[in-house]
């Protein structure tokens, strides 16, 4: 799905999973990205969240929880 | 571009406040499921922290803190003038013990992050969790 790909292609080698948390437009990505490393939880968040700010701006996406994890962790 | 006289009352606030929720509704009455969750969470901490209904002024408030933190969705919780998070990291940081360190208080035994219905007795006024953005 287009969510799913978006930040997978933001952050080059990272494992992505999406959930629909209800309605299509409340989702949670699980992310395991390298770039993560060494950053704090907000940052890391911010990266993923930069990544579909478009769809969040214009409403195609209401609310996205975001689970960041470390590769192999 | 966000108002400046409003950004710098919002920069203020979060200067002058040590642990700052900005929130939908108010602590006793959450307008939303996640602004309920990190209420909650503060509450089983036993933490003191002041609280911002940001609804009356929502769009102008996204503008603000986009430019302060980067960051434009709501609950946003800040902790010695930096953010923390939303209720995502704080739930995170909640069951770790690692928000009870940072705001210099106790972990309580066995601390899950509160549902919205452990919040509201009897479920009379819950509301379906409601929109981030």
């Amino acid at each position: 799905m287009e969510v799913r790909r978006l930040i997978a292609d933001a952050l080059p080698g990272s494992e992505v999973e999406v959930v629909d948390e209800g309605g299509g437009d409340h989702l949670r990505a699980v992310v395991a990205a390298p770039q993560f490393e060494g950053r704090s939880r907000i940052d890391q968040h911010r990266l993923v969240k930069a990544s579909v700010q478009h769809l969040m701006d214009d409403g195609t996406i209401h609310a996205l929880s975001v689970t960041a994890k470390l590769p192999g962790r | 571009m966000s108002d400046p006289e409003l950004k710098s009352k919002v920069e203020e606030i979060i200067r002058d406040n040590e642990v700052l929720l900005f929130m939908k509704g108010i602590p006793e009455a959450p307008r939303c499921g996640f602004s309920m969750r990190v209420v909650g969470m503060l509450e089983q901490l036993g933490a003191e922290y002041g609280a911002v209904d940001v609804l009356p002024a929502l769009e102008p408030l996204r503008e603000a803190t986009g430019e302060i933190s980067d960051w434009r969705t709501f609950p946003q919780l800040y902790v010695k003038g930096e953010l923390v998070g939303g209720c995502d990291i704080v739930e995170e940081m909640f069951e770790s013990g690692e928000l009870a360190s940072m705001l210099g208080v106790e972990q309580p035994e066995a601390a899950t992050a509160p549902e919205p219905e452990r919040l509201v007795p009897g479920g009379s006024q819950q509301s379906p969790p409601m929109p981030l953005g």
